[in-house]
């Protein structure tokens, strides 16, 4: 074996030419560039930091911030930590994009399908909609919707009521709402309301099997309603309607009381909420068409309903083209919502890497923090996805 | 029985009746309209709604911008149309326009911005030309030497040697490529045979055809040496740029590094070697998964820690690393879509006739997925121009840190919605050519779904 491996001509241009040596060698010499580069930047970090006097390590989070933070819904005060700070920042960054995300989506869907309607001007008004919205910067909109709208609104005295209500204003410091004060036996509705869901999921998981069982369709619209709404009002009603509402009062120059919600947190909201919804929009036209039109002929052939037609056949297989790039959208709101340091509303980016990086100068410490945040939003939402990409691939086959 | 039938069919010929005309009210005019706006009772109930708000609009609009418009004046108090309100401030934006176009850039020196934007145009315009030949070559030194002599003409200053050099090499370039583009406009044959046939070296063999075309690139690089011996330009230092002069710079910076570093890191992606594709997806997946607002704060507090003792870095420069940097990870994955959609057989086929992995890539792969890729490309560099107005948020006067400076100016206190309508026309502009243009590319390479 050694004699023929010594014959061979050029024992080096073998091991040279031989792609396995090759490419462990490529992989060497690129972790060692990218050890030697990853020990340097550390070590240039150390210096600098020396130099500069910044103090490493995460015990800063301990200390008081000594800020206040212009809207929370958690019971912040100045004196609370650094990582209250990080707390809060996060609660608002996600208060913000998931009610931004639910909006948007909606919005989307019903833009998306005015751009299939039949009626022209409908279509080119829908059309022009996502034309304009989606060709021009997020943060020029969101300012747009913050100065346009949101800073004039007029001072508490003068205040807007919304549909006439007395407890429901919006002025130039924020939507004022009333602020819902459950009561002792409050928990036996809210049980009631989960519980009613449960069943709700079970009786339609049931009548599913059954219609594929025998093919009779049962409709559970009526019991599922009942189930989900009218079981817990009857809870509430029987309970003694346990829920107290406190309602915002004009005392002196301000309100007090009720819950509220700053102009910047609404402009921001709008301009997630319409901006995005432009793109899911697209999403939802893209998706419907991509269902070919013989899908529609055949299971009118079978002769199913016009709304079966729909429910059935339709959107199911429009969902698979849709959910994955709405799921990707919905990442892009919550990477977007930290557009809100624009106009002050005090979201992650705001309160953690801005002001309390400034105040601190922990700059490697936050920047890390705040990164892991969005990342494992990120990560989390591309598992789901992942887990989706699966189950739809095992319908498909 | 042949004689019934022909007979039959001699006799009752069939001669048919002339058309109906069309039911009224479904053809020309009031049949489209029928169709299209009233068809049904939810649908003429949903035009009118629609004719409605945009008529609301329009006349909102007609009077905001026309029927208050205020067109001269010197400060804002000048565009008072009442004691108590102001007009449409117009005046303020005329006065602003060249600052929102160039920043503070000094006047008597704009004309070195705008020609570098015209030797831009005029070197990459050739490319869409159907008669000039080499373009891959017009674009790829328009991409990676144009740089040079653009940097040198907004910078100015001091040149060192290396300047001295990679300037000249960029003037020499920019005239041979527009004498190429005339001469094949012209006479249908590239700068490059006319060379050879001035120099009498047509009739010889092809090896030597290089030497006159080497001779004549040198003596081009040391007239354009001795050109821009005696030139030189005010030094305007970097943070007196700003306007969409420095988004388009900032945006161009980062679309010409994102394309190859894009391709590398989808190539890395897909690499065999574990160690190139796990230092691959965890750069695409961290820079994906974060804000690019996050990522531009890092580059602000984090890059001058990064850099040994000595050095120094701008904030104008860590921004544009930090988007070169955002705009690669995500080219990375456009990339990528378009290497999958090319089918298994291709990779073996090219390997089957013994290309190596470069050559494989780059003349059987890339130039297919390239095709898939083009419209969605062109959509990602529209994302970045418009990704770069967060810029503004770390204190660069980008387009948009421009249109917020107004507000603070003295003259013009509180004047928003007239330079933000502004801004906004300007990006519409941009982005809305960009994505007609891609769906142009879409429609003629027949990438769609149309084919």
């Amino acid at each position: 074996m050694s004699e023929y491996s010594s014959k061979r001509p050029g024992g080096v241009n073998a091991i040279i030419n031989d792609e396995r040596y090759r490419s462990v060698f490529y992989q060497v010499v690129v972790f060692g560039l990218f050890i030697w580069a990853v020990f340097s930047l550390i070590e240039n970090t150390q210096i600098n930091m020396a130099t500069r006097k910044m103090a490493v390590g995460f015990d800063f989070l301990k200390n008081s911030a000594g800020f206040a933070v212009a809207w929370t819904p958690l019971d912040y005060k100045p004196s609370d930590s650094y990582f209250m700070v990080y707390w809060v920042g996060i609660i608002n960054t996600l208060i913000l994009a998931g009610i931004s995300i639910v909006l948007a989506t909606f919005l989307g869907f019903v833009v998306g399908i005015l751009r299939l309607s039949r009626n022209w001007l409908v279509a080119q008004i829908a059309s022009w909609y996502v034309e304009v919205l989606r060709n021009t910067p997020l943060l020029l909109q969101i300012i747009f919707w913050y100065l346009g709208a949101f800073a004039n609104l007029p001072r508490p005295k003068q205040s807007i009521e919304i549909f006439g209500f007395e407890s429901l204003v919006l002025n130039n410091r924020g939507l004022y709402i009333p602020k819902p004060q459950p009561e002792d036996l409050f928990w036996l509705t809210v049980l009631a309301f989960v519980g009613g869901l449960i069943v709700a999921v079970v009786l339609n998981k049931r009548a599913t099997k059954k219609q594929q069982e025998t093919g009779k369709y049962i409709s559970t619209l009526v019991p599922t309603l009942v189930v989900i709404f009218v079981l817990p009002i009857l809870v509430f009603l029987l309970t003694g309607m346990p829920l107290d509402w406190d309602l915002p009062l004009l005392k002196g120059f301000n309100y007090r009381g009720g819950g509220f919600v700053l102009p910047a947190m609404l402009a921001v909201m709008v301009a997630l909420v319409v901006y995005h919804s432009a793109y899911a929009a697209e999403m939802v036209r893209a998706g419907i068409l991509s269902v070919s039109k013989g899908q529609t002929e055949a299971a009118s052939s079978l002769g199913l309903k016009q709304s079966f037609v729909m429910r059935l056949v339709i959107i199911p297989q429009a969902m698979r083209a849709i959910v994955p790039p709405m799921i990707s959208l919905w990442m892009n709101v919550v990477k977007n919502s930290s557009l809100a340091i624009a106009i002050g509303f005090p979201d992650l980016v705001s309160v953690f890497m801005q002001t309390s990086l400034n105040q601190s100068g922990h700059a490697v410490e936050i920047v890390a923090m705040v990164m892991a945040f969005y990342m494992t939003v990120s990560l989390t939402i591309s598992a789901c996805l992942n887990v989706y990409n699966k189950k739809i691939q095992l319908t498909e086959r | 029985m042949t004689e019934i039938t022909e007979q039959n069919t001699v006799s009752e010929k069939f001669v048919p009746k002339p058309d109906l005309p069309p039911p009224p009210n479904t053809t020309g005019a009031i049949g489209w309209l029928r169709y299209n706006l009233f068809d049904g009772f939810l649908s003429s109930c949903l035009t009118v709604l629609s004719l409605i708000a945009i008529g609301f609009l329009c006349v909102n609009f007609y009077e905001w911008a026309f029927t208050k418009a205020v067109l001269e004046a010197t400060n804002r108090q000048e565009c008072r149309i009442t004691p108590t309100e102001f007009g449409t401030c117009w005046a303020g934006v005329e006065f602003w326009f060249k600052r929102f176009i160039y920043g503070r850039y000094t006047d008597s020196e704009i004309w070195r911005v705008n020609s570098a934007a015209i030797i831009l145009i005029l070197w990459m315009v050739p490319v869409w030309l159907p008669r000039v030949t080499a373009k891959l070559n017009i674009a790829l030194t328009g991409v990676l030497i144009f740089p040079f002599l653009a940097g040198y003409m907004f910078l100015g200053g001091e040149r060192n040697w290396f300047m001295e050099i990679m300037v000249a090499v960029a003037l020499g370039c920019f005239i041979t490529v527009i004498v190429h583009s005339f001469l094949c406009l012209v006479t249908g044959s590239g700068i490059s045979k006319w060379i050879i046939k001035l120099a009498g070296f047509a009739g010889r063999s092809e090896r030597l055809h290089k030497v006159p075309v080497i001779v004549s690139a040198a003596i081009m690089f040391l007239i354009s040496l001795f050109v821009i011996n005696g030139v030189a330009f005010k030094e305007m230092s970097n943070n007196l740029w700003g306007g969409l002069f420095l988004t388009l710079v900032i945006s161009g910076i980062g679309i010409a590094t994102a394309l190859p570093a894009g391709i590398l890191l989808a190539l890395g992606r897909r690499s065999k070697m574990t160690v190139i594709r796990v230092l691959c997806v965890a750069f695409i997946e961290l820079f994906r998964s974060v804000p690019l607002i996050t990522i531009l704060f890092m580059a602000t507090t984090m890059f001058p820690l990064f850099l040994p003792e000595g050095f120094h870095i701008n904030k104008l420069a860590s921004a544009i690393v930090a988007v070169c940097l955002f705009a690669a990870a995500y080219m990375a994955e456009v990339v990528r879509g378009g290497l999958q959609a090319i089918p298994k057989g291709q990779y073996e086929a090219a390997e089957a006739v013994g290309l190596t992995y470069w050559q494989s890539m780059g003349f059987i792969v890339m130039p297919q997925a390239l095709k898939y890729m083009i419209p969605n490309i062109v959509s990602n560099f529209m994302g970045l121009f418009k990704d770069t107005t967060l810029v503004s948020i770390i204190g660069l006067y980008d387009l948009l840190g421009m249109i917020n400076a107004v507000s603070q100016d003295p003259r013009w206190i509180g004047l928003h919605h007239e330079p933000l309508f502004t801004a906004a026309v300007i990006f519409f502009i941009g982005c809305f050519a960009m994505s007609k243009y891609s769906q142009h590319l879409e429609r003629n390479l027949g990438a769609g779904h149309g084919r």
